[in-house]
């Protein structure tokens, strides 16, 4: 046993003789979730901030697996900002234990007037978490990350306050576009199919029909019967195309577009939606603005 | 290098250790996957413990949890006791059973709540550390690192205090009885740790991290040794090294540290595998090989005492009588002269004195059928060691 121990000893001496290389600049260290999220407060902090984002685009936040480096992250965090409302799955409880800490775990979904938001079926106290298809949710968003990124920062208040009205301004032309945009898609071929229950807000703030194939959460699978179904709603409705999203398998679309087109109705997949993750970073559609106006872009040209 | 890593390895080091104990004994009787098993079938225990708690962080949900694990033990011993089918098979009937009974009652009664294996067991080990324990608001340490901790000394405790009833009961269960200690009770001793270890452990570091580390540091060390004081210990010190070396290995690739902790366990695994002294694939190859050459020797000598022309036993006619490949010639002429079994003579190969003794006794050997005698006849004649 004893020997036991000094192995023990030795393996971790030997494998730690290494030295931190925490970066600290004095700035303030900001870690958030979503890319989504991370775009809002990239937008808002700007260079006074260092921001680290969890997930990557394309990753699922259901389905997210922490890797050794987002420990030190979390380590070194001052202030996390997440989505909440269970979308970030055991992360959640991860943060809300994080409360008693030196760190400032901040839920962003928690600001929302609960009336507001689209309760589901099955949870009582569950509400559909993916808020930020709501232009106005996520303007409250920007406010309270400002207005928490000041308490903390108060030296740079000014410029982040400066950083809120532009990114509000771009927010507000975004609306705009989004809005003559789908002016343009007539009110009865409003109809959105797609893998997973994300785009509810945007629904039922466009006038959209929102069908997804599986429920709320990407964990579950779609069933044999879920597919005929939906297959059969398609038909009914004339519905020129269905979408893939860019966190989501392909497979469970395809199955669906081979079902409708085995029945003799033609059915094309329109594209991939950006849903739970923005794009690449670099390219336009790895903002929030980009990835919004993509999307609306993407949807009107396969409906029309 | 901060706390929180070091925090990491610590619970990491100390579920390998807590795994590798209990790990070893079911390795031995043949029961690795109970642990797989448990995995699965303390399902109905958490959905009864939910009904009961109405709350989903419960640790009551645990204890819940370890108990289902135990009546999975003792059900599997049950069946198996019947002889009617093998340990695997027992444990292959008994878990999706408990299993399926956790998913009917979920759909019967809780269908909107969610509460699955996941919600309410599977840790991570990335986020341990942010999960503190509070003792009248002073910051302790981690909470996994003490529920990991506490199972881990109750595991050493019983280990030492029952260290030969174990030893007795896992290899003669027949003469543990005669001793007086009942097997049974050891036996359900043990799996009862088991049960506890793996549903402490779920909670902290997460499902396929506690079956891998219960299961293959045990069976590396198993291809090592036979002794069971020295495979406890190496058990224990693979699961360590796999344990920190994984975590270095995730940092380097920053990448999920359950993973690289298994993926290390298997890479571990592999070379004991290829390279172990006894049962590694190399030196079993390496003994066949050795093994051929000996028949080889042995048919080569036959052939001189059988035939005394002396064309017969020209060095350059041996192949094509004895049809061998010139290699393998040149090595049995080598090992039977280095050995002092022949001498060569002008291009003739004749037997010596001890060369002929070996030889005659080996047919005997052969004619009488006692093989075992041939093995000891090598260690007498010092063959292959100069």
């Amino acid at each position: 046993m004893k020997k036991n121990i000094l192995i023990i000893a030795i393996t971790v001496l030997l494998f730690n003789c290494k030295n931190d290389t925490k970066q600290n600049n004095g700035k303030l260290n900001v870690v958030t979730t979503t890319s989504m999220i991370t775009d809002l407060v990239k937008n808002i902090g700007g260079d006074h901030i260092n921001i680290q984002g969890l997930m990557g685009s394309g990753v699922d936040p259901h389905l997210y697996k922490a890797s050794e480096g987002d420990v030190t992250k979390l380590v070194n965090a001052d202030v996390i900002f997440y989505n909440g409302l269970h979308l970030e799955g055991k992360l959640v409880e991860v943060f809300e234990k994080m409360g008693s800490n030196t760190k400032t775990p901040i839920e962003l979904g928690a600001v929302l007037d609960k009336s507001q938001l689209i309760g589901s079926d099955y949870f009582a106290s569950n509400y559909d978490p993916h808020v930020w298809f709501n232009i106005a949710f996520f303007k409250q968003f920007s406010n309270k990350v400002t207005v928490i990124l000041s308490e903390k920062n108060p030296e740079n208040a000014n410029s982040f306050v400066k950083n809120e009205k532009l990114f509000l301004q771009k927010l507000e032309a975004l609306e705009q576009n989004v809005l003559a945009t789908i002016e343009t898609l007539p009110k009865e071929k409003r109809i959105l199919v797609t893998a997973h229950d994300a785009f509810n807000y945007f629904g039922k703030n466009y006038g959209f029909n929102v069908v997804g194939l599986q429920g709320l959460s990407t964990a579950t699978e779609a069933g044999v019967q879920d597919v005929q179904k939906l297959a059969a709603f398609i038909i009914e409705n004339k519905v020129k195309a269905i979408f893939v999203e860019s966190s989501v398998p392909k497979r469970t679309i395809e199955a669906l577009q081979a079902a409708v087109n085995s029945k003799g109705h033609d059915v094309v997949i329109g594209g991939t939606l950006f849903s739970d993750a923005l794009g690449n970073a670099g390219t336009v559609e790895g903002t929030y603005v980009g990835m919004f106006e993509y999307n609306v872009n993407t949807i009107v040209n396969a409906l029309k | 290098m901060n706390s929180a890593q070091i925090e990491i390895q610590l619970i990491a080091s100390l579920v390998a250790i807590a795994c590798a104990i209990p790990g070893t004994f079911l390795v031995l009787r043949k029961m690795a996957m109970i642990s797989d098993a448990i995995s699965h079938s303390i399902l109905p225990g958490i959905v009864i413990g939910f009904f009961i708690t109405q709350d989903l962080n419960s640790p009551l949900l645990i204890l819940f949890a370890a108990f289902t694990g135990i009546i999975t033990v003792v059900l599997v011993e049950y069946i198996q006791k019947t002889g009617l089918v093998k340990e695997d098979t027992a444990i292959g009937l008994v878990f999706p059973a408990l299993f399926s009974i956790g998913v009917i009652l979920i759909a019967k009664n809780a269908n909107d709540v969610h509460l699955d294996v996941d919600a309410v067991l599977l840790g991570e080990l990335a986020f341990a550390p942010f999960d503190r324990l509070l003792i009248l608001g002073t910051d302790v340490g981690p909470k996994a690192l003490w529920i990991i901790g506490v199972i881990l000394l109750i595991t050493i405790t019983l280990l030492i205090a029952f260290f030969k009833e174990l030893k007795v009961s896992t290899f003669d269960a027949g003469l543990a009885a005669s001793l007086g200690f009942s097997p049974a009770i050891i036996h359900y001793g043990l799996m009862s740790v088991a049960s506890v270890t793996t549903v402490g452990a779920f909670d902290a570091v997460g499902a396929i991290l506690v079956v891998a580390l219960m299961i293959a540091p045990a069976a590396t060390a198993y291809l090592l040794t036979t002794d069971l004081k020295k495979m406890l210990s190496l058990a224990i010190s693979f699961g360590v090294l796999s344990a920190i070396s994984g975590y270095w290995f995730a940092h380097w690739l920053d990448a999920s540290i359950a993973g690289s902790i298994t993926t290390m366990l298997g890479l571990l695994f592999l070379l004991v595998y290829l390279f172990a002294p006894s049962k590694g694939v190399i030196a079993v190859m390496y003994r066949e090989k050795q093994k051929r050459t000996e028949v080889s020797l042995l048919t080569f000598l036959l052939h001189l005492k059988n035939h005394n022309e002396l064309e017969e036993r020209h060095v350059n006619h041996l192949r094509e009588h004895i049809n061998w490949q010139k290699v393998r010639a040149k090595t049995v002429l080598e090992l039977a002269l280095k050995n002092n079994m022949i001498v060569v003579n002008e291009s003739i190969v004749s037997l010596t004195q001890k060369g002929n003794t070996f030889t005659s006794k080996a047919i005997d050997y052969i004619i009488t059928n006692e093989d075992a005698q041939i093995e000891d006849m090598k260690d007498d004649f010092f063959l292959f060691r100069g």
